[in-house]
């Protein structure tokens, strides 16, 4: 599923609100207790990459066989976002920072194929099925709220915000106005604007 | 220090040059790691296999494998260079980044004008400050002749020697797409807006060589007998931490509306309880 580009943040009771952040889209594939596959934008496996996740996120899930869909991110000893730190962890390096992951989506569900279903009903059932640890996420986000995210957001330096329709069906390729990637004014960027710096990978073809 | 003069046509101004900047980094010695004492670097001649003193050296130049020449100094003096005590303008150009072959610089140096020269040499720098111009040059510098721009700077002006084109490397090796590369309109005004944010006036007394700081404090501690401590690394705080940050900026970003709302909704009060008396007193 590929975003489309909006132009600006807005205010839609349809449409669910959350950061657009500034690490690489991988989905996480849990089966039997295990993180068997971490498949990221760009590569064909993060799993050795990212290690310390396999440790985590199968503990935190309160079932099995799920696909998460979601966000690898890097952060720095003071616990912000470092996209350069990222990059490092991707390329081998596997002490740069701390890695996370923040889901955004949830595609299965103890066998079950959830893709068909509207991205509410997925957001729910992935808000029960994850449970927040040191490393592991949901992403938090608003509904209808696109501007008020927007200002939050623009406080922390990001670049843009993801807006998905709350009745939308997940879909591969492009994603049309079912899920959008809306650019912020960056009117507060002073402390961390190295978050702004969003590396956009290209998704290897017929990945969804 | 480099005394000679400035010269474009008929005009030549004396000047002295002073190198404008300094290697800012720790100095250290080689010692010999048994008795701590600082080592000597000879110099050592294979033929003879034995150590010479650095005044029996000479200049060599290698015209084929393993044949050279010797060039003395007087030979050095002997080129005919118009350049040897002249810093001789060659063209001014405008002092802007689109001459790309003023950026590839070696060294800057500060300019100060002999007495006699004063007038002309301020004269010019004015000259070159509101015509917006940099003057290139060619000076003899460490017995090679060099590329040099000259601009004006702070009191005085600035000659900074330049690469020669032959020194540049071409861009062919680099993979460079620019041509590949789409970028949308959003995107171009998403990065035109991030920039925007971030521009600013730029002022070096900012920045600071923290290393050098650093590894001072270390020499510091040590020379007092400290033992140094090891770098501290702070345990990162994780990502829920990251996404209370978030919350709570959600709710400062709530809580201002509800206090613009709160304003605005006065600002009106306020209105409405002007106008009622406006119109008493227009229609009094």
């Amino acid at each position: 599923m590929q975003p489309t580009d909006g132009v600006a943040p807005f205010d839609d009771p349809a449409y669910l609100f959350e950061a657009w952040w500034p690490g690489v889209r991988a989905q996480a594939w849990i089966e039997g207790g295990r993180l068997i596959r971490l498949r990221a934008e760009g590569m064909a496996d993060a799993l050795t990459a990212f290690g310390e996740l396999a440790d985590e996120l199968p503990g935190r899930l309160v079932e099995d066989d799920v696909l998460l869909d979601g966000w690898l991110l890097a952060l720095d000893e003071g616990g912000w976002l470092d996209t350069d730190l990222l990059r490092r962890r991707l390329a081998g390096d596997h002490h740069a920072g701390r890695p996370a992951f923040v889901a955004s989506d949830l595609l299965w569900s103890a066998g079950n194929d959830w893709q068909r279903r509207p991205f509410g009903a997925r957001r729910q059932r992935l808000e029960a099925v994850l449970l927040d640890g040191d490393r592991c996420v949901v992403s938090h986000a608003l509904r209808g709220e696109g501007t008020l995210l927007a200002e939050a957001l623009a406080r922390f330096g990001l670049g843009a915000i993801s807006a998905r329709r709350l009745d939308a069906r997940y879909r591969a390729g492009p994603a049309g106005d079912a899920w959008l990637r809306l650019p912020l004014v960056p009117e507060a960027i002073t402390e961390r604007p190295r978050l702004a710096l969003i590396q956009r990978l290209p998704f290897p073809e017929g990945s969804g | 220090m480099w005394r000679g003069a400035i010269q474009f046509g008929l005009v030549t101004i004396p000047v002295k040059l002073y190198l404008a900047t300094e290697q800012g980094g720790i100095g250290f010695n080689l010692l010999h790691a048994s008795c701590l004492n600082r080592i000597q670097m000879k110099v050592y001649c294979p033929y003879h296999d034995e150590v010479i003193q650095r005044s029996e050296t000479v200049r060599g130049y290698e015209w084929s494998k393993g044949k050279y020449v010797v060039v003395t100094e007087e030979d050095v003096d002997s080129v005919p260079l118009k350049t040897m005590r002249a810093i001789e303008i060659e063209m001014f150009v405008n002092a802007t980044r689109d001459n790309q072959g003023t950026q590839f610089v070696k060294a800057a140096y500060y300019l100060e004008p002999e007495q006699i020269g004063a007038k002309a040499f301020f004269l010019l720098k004015s000259v070159l400050a509101e015509q917006g111009k940099s003057a290139i040059c060619k000076i003899v510098l460490k017995d090679r002749e060099q590329l040099a721009a000259l601009n004006p700077f702070n009191t005085t002006m600035l000659l900074t020697t330049l690469h020669w084109p032959d020194e540049v490397r071409a861009l062919d090796e680099l993979n460079l797409p620019e041509d590949q590369i789409e970028i949308k309109a959003s995107e171009k005004k998403m990065a035109e807006q991030l920039v925007a944010s971030m521009t600013g006036d730029f002022s070096a007394d900012e920045y600071h060589d923290d290393y050098r700081q650093a590894l001072m404090a270390v020499i510091e501690r040590k020379v007092a007998g400290e033992k140094p401590e090891p770098a501290t690394r702070t345990e990162p705080t994780n990502i829920t931490d990251l996404m209370a940050a978030l919350e709570a900026s959600v709710a400062a970003a709530r809580q201002d509306r509800k206090s613009a709302k709160a304003d605005v909704k006065v600002v009106e009060a306020e209105v409405e309880a002007k106008a009622p008396r406006q119109r008493r007193r227009k229609t009094a």
